[in-house]
């Protein structure tokens, strides 16, 4: 029996609406400036904003500044997801391993990542290195408990299907553990992205010399409201892009289920 | 195998093995005498850090703080987020109205907020609140809206039935229907608001808190006491998880238990 | 000289008004696909008030929606339906209705169940309280007030939704396959229930089942349908005392008759699974 009240569009815009959706806020925000209602050391105009992303474009600083960035998250991320997926996998199939290393990873995941942060730029300096290292552990717990989850949670009426057909062991792997974990692994990578860089940009609004965080943080610094702005916008823009794409990945490889 | 694993206080020494083989790892680099050395403090130190801690007040006094702060903006934050969920999946207007903008407004991780806010509001505690609050209002908004907009039409059917207005519909029907998402809503808005409020605490470092020490120390070098911090950070955020599951537990006593 | 009386009627007539339903030349289309695809067709029946009336069917013949349409949760119809002379416009307290699935919200015990449906009468409150407790009772539920819905196994909860709808005491109960959902042994026990409930409060009730057995035990009459569109094809008149007696041989002839007069329909090979190329073998 469905609900009597949901609908689309709202909280959860789909399709047209949900491209419109940043379209209107901007309308909003202009026409908030226009009206004089806020000094400009308060909220600058969007196309004050757009200036700034094409000069900041065209000097070549804009794309030095996401390159940076999205290198960090890329090579933290490949690292942290890997190590999940190993570590998921182990502690799913061996009940020795789960034993031994499941509490103190347990442990571990009580704190909030970002509380690592301090930690870790005393050990590693605020190079390149802790960037990576906390992107890195950003994404490694999300994806160590989805494939756990997902390893663990093969049904085991399956496994007697496969032995009642005589499957052998490859296809049992290939055609029935893998794509039976497929949508779990992939829920946690996807989340795991998302986390991840918000856990980059603000390790960089912290501490570094480059990358979108940073960007704002010395736009704040000197009062270039208009810098901050347009961090914050391009954050939004490959936040909602990483969110998009991780998700379309995902239904794509999961067609087969059901809703 | 299965056999040594199915005695707890075997179970419970193997996962003693792993943090055992950790901090005896710990103490051979802390007293290796080499340059990296330094940051690793000797497993003595940190028990001293952990009495000074404790003795001049400050381990006790930021638990509270961050506890409060958190408190707080859970609070604020979900109270906000539940009414807003409510009214948009209520009433329609609103939510066509509010909803793509609050999606929009979503994608920018909320720790990129806080430079935008330090230029409005200066870098006081203010703006640390904002930050909380809005990771709290998030995720108890989403819930709240599809815990009423998810409520069955069967069971407003009966209320049709028995004559019932928009207040008892809303009372004895959608606000009980909807309670089991508003609480996970509020419990997922706890450990967001735990984890922006150490967040923004390295980030901005005034006033008190677990995370304030955390950063203050990381400028002083002092590792030991960063550890002794981070544990605490773990067990308060813990045990505060754990007393709200509880609570919901309680709170929803009327379903069945597997739920 | 005889005055002609343009008093009230008589206390018998007014007390025999009671739940007297009235369906003439009822029809309902529904719009599906882009297409008018027609529901209910020529429904025309009365039932007279304390009768109890069974409905069956094959799926698709309108028997839910029909039910739907008396009780009021759905307006768009043409045709008449009128209880006691009024037309039937949208819910009133003086239509009860028991669904298959029972309906009791989760997050009220049995009491606050059966108690809601009293709110917005006009008894008072201290009334309110004796009447659910009467109905428990009537129901063989005591002991259970304070009782979850997840905590009463499917008989008990049904039973609850049946004291919850005779509770505003309706002129007219209506019953959409209320034991589908429950099986073969809690079935019967209910059966049993709701004749006794039923001589207990003689209200009308009209039973929409697929169990043709269940149709015959418990009603008076059994109205036959027909699907697409949903018509009356038959209507059978059940001349036994209450209680009834399961094995009774009239039971059993009807039962038999109705059975194959369904079966005749049109749609009777739709369900069968075919293997062709085994059978050619």
């Amino acid at each position: 029996m469905r609900a009597g009240l949901v609908r689309s569009g709202g909280v959860h815009p789909s399709g047209v609406s949900a491209l419109l959706a940043p379209f209107v806020l901007l309308a909003l925000w202009q026409l908030a400036c226009l009206t004089g209602l806020f000094p400009p050391q308060v909220l600058v105009p969007p196309s004050e904003v757009a200036r700034t992303l094409a000069s900041m474009a065209a000097s070549g600083e804009l794309e030095r500044h996401i390159g940076e960035s999205l290198f960090r998250l890329g090579v933290g991320y490949v690292l942290g997801a890997a190590a999940g997926l190993a570590f998921g996998t182990t502690i799913a199939l061996s009940r020795l391993a789960e034993a031994a290393l499941s509490p103190l990873f347990m442990a571990l995941w009580q704190v909030p990542v970002i509380a690592f942060v301090p930690m870790l730029v005393i050990f590693l300096g605020i190079d390149e290195p802790f960037k990576v290292a906390i992107v890195a552990l950003a994404a490694f717990f999300p994806v160590a408990l989805a494939t756990f989850d997902g390893v663990r949670g093969v049904p085991r009426a399956w496994f007697e299907v496969a032995r009642v057909y005589r499957t052998r062991l490859a296809d049992l792997v290939w055609r029935i553990l893998v794509p039976a974990t497929v949508p779990a692994v992939l829920t946690g990578l996807r989340v795991a992205i998302t986390r991840a860089w918000i856990v980059l940009v603000a390790a960089e609004l912290l501490a570094a010399d480059s990358g979108i965080g940073q960007m704002m943080e010395m736009g704040r610094q000197l009062f270039r409201i208009d810098v901050v702005l347009a961090g914050v916008v391009v954050s939004g823009v490959i936040g909602f892009a990483l969110d998009r794409g991780a998700k379309a990945i995902e239904r794509r490889a999961t067609r087969w289920r059901t809703a | 195998m299965n056999a040594v694993l199915s005695k707890p206080w075997l179970r419970l020494a193997i996962g003693l093995v792993a943090p055992a083989l950790l901090l005896i790892w710990w103490q051979w680099q802390a007293s290796s005498g080499d340059v990296r050395s330094i940051a690793f403090a000797p497993l003595g130190s940190i028990g001293g850090a952990f009495l000074e801690l404790v003795e001049n007040g400050s381990l006790v006094s930021d638990m509270v703080s961050t506890l409060s702060r958190s408190l707080t903006g859970l609070v604020i934050g979900g109270a906000l987020g539940i009414a807003v969920g409510v009214a948009m999946a209520i009433w329609r207007p609103l939510d066509r109205l509010l909803g793509p903008l609050l999606h929009a407004i979503r994608q920018v991780p909320l720790i990129g907020w806080l430079p935008l806010l330090g230029l409005w509001f200066g870098t006081g505690q203010g703006s640390e609140l904002i930050v909380v609050s809005l990771s709290a209002f998030f995720p108890t908004m989403l819930n709240s809206y599809e815990g009423v907009a998810g409520v069955e039409q069967r069971y407003l059917d009966v209320g049709r039935i028995y004559g019932f207005g928009a207040f008892q519909r809303f009372r004895l029907i959608l606000l009980p229907a909807a309670m089991p998402l508003i609480l996970t809503g509020l419990t997922q808005a706890l450990a967001f608001a735990w984890i922006a409020s150490i967040a923004t605490e390295i980030l901005l470092g005034i006033g008190s808190g677990l995370g304030v020490t955390m950063q203050l120390a990381q400028t002083q070098q002092r590792i030991d006491i960063i550890l002794v911090t981070v544990i605490a950070t773990a067990i308060l955020g813990f045990a505060v998880n754990y007393l709200f599951r509880q609570l919901r537990i309680s709170l929803l006593r009327w379903q069945p238990a597997s739920l | 000289m005889i005055v002609e009386s343009r008093s009230k009627p008589a206390p018998e007539a007014r007390a025999a008004a009671r739940g007297a339903l009235s369906i003439n030349d009822l029809h309902k289309s529904f719009v599906i696909g882009g297409t008018l695809r027609p529901v209910l067709e020529g429904i025309n029946l009365d039932v007279k008030p304390g009768e109890f009336v069974s409905i069956v069917g094959a799926s698709g013949c309108g028997k839910s929606t029909l039910l739907r349409l008396i009780v009021g949760l759905d307006d768009q119809y043409g045709g008449e339906i009128r209880l006691d002379g009024e037309r039937v416009a949208t819910t009133s307290l003086d239509r009860g209705i028991v669904f298959q699935d029972h309906r009791l919200f989760p997050w009220m015990t049995l009491e606050q169940n059966i108690d809601l449906a009293l709110l917005n009468t006009d008894t008072p409150k201290a009334r309110r309280a004796q009447i659910v407790a009467d109905h428990i009772a009537l129901v063989n539920l005591v002991g259970f007030e304070k009782a979850y819905p997840h905590q009463l196994s499917g008989g008990m909860a049904q039973r609850a939704a049946i004291a919850r709808a005779l509770v505003t005491e309706p002129k007219l109960l209506l019953l959409d396959e209320p034991l589908g959902a429950l099986d073969a042994l809690t079935r019967v026990h209910v059966q049993n229930e709701l004749q006794r409930i039923w001589m207990t409060q003689r209200s009308t009730m009209v039973m929409v089942t697929h169990d043709v057995e269940e149709a015959l035990y418990l009603g008076d009459r059994v109205i036959v349908m027909a699907p697409s569109p949903g018509r009356i094809r038959r209507i059978v008149e059940v001349d036994l005392p209450h209680p009834r007696d399961r094995g009774a041989p009239l039971l059993h002839r009807l039962k038999d008759e109705i059975l194959s007069e369904l079966m005749a329909g049109p749609g009777e090979t739709d369900n069968l699974v075919r293997l062709p190329e085994r059978e050619k073998r």
